[in-house]
């Protein structure tokens, strides 16, 4: 079952392959600051949330956050804080926000990893062939989204409504290999990946 | 610096897709001019006229067309290398690009200047007998790039003084041949909702014709017709029509084989929701052929998407999977033949169609039109009705068609790279032979249910390759008559690229970096080069100062995973 979705990743990381070509010189960053100013409140400042209901945007790839805004604004992704918050934007916007939360630096989390939970964690990541979208490191790549050091309640949070269906905005691999995770992986998983700074 | 940046980024790109990795490389967008100039241009180069386009076919000094001439047999005229001397053919040069990935060109040849791509949208022009550079142009890409299968491109369209290709990032470039120069460039569709260009246009009467990649994103496929002059569109054919999409719900394929469709659930879906034609899919991927006669364009159209969960999209899918044909001044509709109803294994047709001549069922000789499919077959139809006249023998292994994926996964044979992927065929009309290069790869097929997912890849399922089955590949020659095999030759290795042909000889490259030329009539091996990459490009041939060249692109491929290189080797007698 694990194995089942590997051509389609495999095909969806040459799409990936492609985070280089949004870059922001200093005028546009520094606009991309400005328009990064209403994220501040809940993503934390530089998009290090301190909150640990809303993830770090801080070193997402860039992609990543512009799909996703995307997906708010037209109905695949909601949430009844973000999405609002997605309507006004448009498409540039987007990528300089992406690019913007991409430059960030991602500082550590202050959370107490359950060394046994975390090893449990390391394990299944392995056998559902996590680094194989996320990469080793889980730094991400183009859409597919750094997960290192991210907050494990939103982590488990995500994991969870993917195996429910409740999310659904990621053309089903997501919904895949989270409908083979038990509870306890979900719980081991978050643990795992908020672990990695 | 700003070559060397884009370099870097091209490599830093091309090692992770070889790794099936990526890593995260900050480039930053070209600055300034995208042309570099090596040394003046040729004086020979001369403008290329609608009358030596037309009459590409039998020109043995340039290669004019991506695929020979409009009628895309990828038939060389010229004889200079034969049977009798291709064991003495060695290389001439070697001509080393900056860009370390996938080679798809089929180098175009004007008057001894050769204009060759690589992938991420480079552009060469080179002495076509040494090798020297006269300029090298660099597409500047846009933020959004969504492709499936590789950075692709497979060369440029010539006419008059210009050069068109189509970008990864879903625009149509004009350059001058003459410099390297940017003329003008459109955005023929929005990359962001997975629109790309891979395909070499085809241009004639100042049109630039032109498809698009994208099945695999939920696109709604077309064929565009731009001013050469200026880029300005003229019409749009879509590969999905607004009405009429779900066909005659066709029971079995062009082969009268059942596909297990349940058209009952189909029709009942269908009564409830027929709006998805705007995410259908029907890329149109490779070159079309021009009839200039009857002003015909025949262009093959691809899988529907999602590829393999069907039940979201109920109907024939037309005119996904069929060979089309359209009027070149207006672009309205002729006819259309669908080889695979409502499919759901992504078997697409897009090896570029031929204009040829073949036997009826009578005997008698007409006018066809032919292409070669990813199921292993070459159909052959009327050109002016596109009636099926005969399919040919299955040149690779049929099993278990047509098993619907189920999630666990199906085999089936073919896998979803055919038989013929998009690699062009060549015909030798005298021997009455089309040449096809087929691969052989045991695949499962699994569906899941996925919504559309705005843009993103929309297989709605999985492929998977089976580790514990060979894959291989085979160039077969078959007899337009009589639809038979006249010879096969398996090769270790899964075959795309393309063919070419001359009176007696056929070349066809390897992923193991083999380039061999062999006897037109049997299938016997004549003659070999190891090129040191994948040789998975079409080959072309051309003549300068009364010498006879063959050249192909070594850069290896994505899809395979072929070894990768940079390089056209150009080969000549000593």
């Amino acid at each position: 079952m694990t194995g089942m979705f590997k051509f389609a990743l495999a095909v969806a990381m040459v799409v990936m392959a492609f985070s280089a070509y949004a870059q922001l010189n200093a005028a546009q960053m520094a606009a991309a600051r400005a328009k990064a100013q209403p994220c501040a409140a809940c993503h934390g400042p530089d998009g290090n949330s301190q909150n640990p209901d809303y993830p770090i945007l801080a070193g997402q790839t860039w992609r990543y956050i512009y799909v996703q805004l995307k997906d708010f604004q037209e109905g695949r992704r909601s949430d009844p804080q973000m999405s609002p918050m997605a309507m006004g934007l448009s498409r540039d916007d987007m990528i300089a926000l992406g690019n913007f939360f991409a430059a960030q630096k991602p500082l550590p989390i202050k959370f107490q990893a359950d060394s046994a939970k975390v090893e449990a964690g390391r394990k299944i990541s392995e056998a559902v062939l996590c680094p194989m979208c996320h990469l080793g490191g889980y730094v991400g790549q183009n859409e597919i989204p750094r997960v290192a050091g991210q907050w494990p309640k939103y982590v488990k949070k995500q994991l969870e409504d993917f195996k429910a269906r409740r999310r659904t905005n990621d053309a089903g691999n997501m919904t895949s290999v989270a409908g083979t995770l038990s509870d306890a992986d979900i719980e081991n998983l978050s643990q795992y990946i908020g672990n990695l700074n | 610096m700003s070559s060397q940046f884009v370099r870097l980024a091209a490599a830093a790109a091309a090692s992770t897709l070889a790794f099936g990795f990526a890593a995260v490389c900050n480039a930053q967008e070209t600055p300034g001019a995208a042309t570099t100039t090596a040394r003046p241009m040729s004086a020979s180069l001369a403008p290329v006229t609608q009358a030596m386009l037309d009459g590409a076919g039998k020109d043995s000094k340039n290669w004019l067309h991506p695929n020979g001439s409009y009628e895309q047999t990828r038939y060389y005229t010229g004889n200079q290398i034969n049977a009798k001397n291709v064991g003495k053919l060695k290389p001439a040069f070697v001509f080393q690009t900056a860009v370390l990935e996938s080679m798809e060109t089929a180098p175009i040849v004007d008057n001894g200047v050769m204009f060759l791509t690589t992938s991420f949208n480079h552009v060469y022009a080179i002495n076509a007998a040494t090798g020297e550079e006269y300029w090298h142009y660099k597409h500047k890409l846009g933020p959004i790039v969504t492709v499936c299968c590789g950075n692709n491109n497979r060369g440029v369209a010539i006419s008059e003084g210009k050069l068109y290709m189509g970008t990864i990032d879903a625009k149509l470039v004009a350059l001058d041949a003459k410099t390297g120069k940017l003329l003008w460039e459109v955005q023929i569709a929005d990359p962001d909702k997975g629109y790309s260009e891979t395909m070499a246009p085809a241009v004639v009467d100042g049109k630039v014709l032109i498809g698009t990649n994208g099945g695999e994103y939920g696109v709604r496929g077309f064929v565009k017709a731009f001013d050469a002059n200026d880029g300005k569109l003229l019409w749009t054919f879509y590969s999905i029509p607004d009405k009429g999409h779900e066909g005659v719900w066709a029971k079995n394929d062009a082969t009268g084989r059942d596909m297990h469709r349940n058209i009952e659930a189909e029709k009942a879906a269908f009564a409830k929701d027929s709006s998805f034609y705007q995410t259908l899919g029907g890329g149109v991927w490779m070159t079309p052929a021009i009839d200039r006669k009857t002003k015909t364009v025949f262009f093959v159209a691809g899988n529907p998407s999602p590829d393999l969960y069907g039940a979201i999209r109920p109907g024939d899918n037309l005119y996904t999977n069929s060979m089309v044909a359209i009027d070149l001044d207006k672009g309205t509709y002729k006819w259309h033949f669908q080889y695979i109803a409502h499919d759901v294994w992504d078997l697409d047709a897009v090896s570029p169609p031929i204009l040829t001549q073949a036997k009826d069922k009578d005997g008698k000789m007409v006018d066809v039109v032919i292409h070669g499919g990813k199921t292993g077959h070459i159909y052959v139809h009327e050109r002016n009705t596109g009636k099926l006249i005969r399919f040919s023998e299955a040149m690779i292994p049929q099993e278990n068609m047509w098993v619907l994926p189920t999630k666990e996964g199906a085999r089936m044979l073919p896998g979803a790279n055919g038989g013929v992927e998009w690699s062009p065929m060549a015909v030798n009309s005298t021997l009455r032979l089309a040449y096809a290069a087929n691969l052989h790869q045991p695949m499962t097929y699994h569906v899941e249910e996925v919504p559309y997912p705005g843009g993103k890849l929309w297989l709605g399922g999985a492929f998977k390759t089976i580790p514990s089955e060979e894959q291989w590949g085979r160039l077969v020659a078959v007899n337009l008559d009589t639809g038979k095999v006249a010879w096969g030759v398996k090769t270790p290795q899964p075959l795309i690229g393309g063919v070419l042909a001359t009176s007696d000889l056929v070349f066809n490259g390897e992923a193991n970096g083999w380039f061999k030329a062999y006897d037109a009539k049997t299938g016997k091996e004549l003659w070999k080069y190891n090129c040191g990459a994948g040789v998975n490009a079409p080959a072309v041939s051309y003549m300068v100062g009364g010498k006879q060249y063959v050249a192909v692109a070594a850069g290896g491929n994505n899809q395979i995973d072929a070894k990768r290189g940079n390089s056209v080797f150009v080969f000549a007698l000593p």
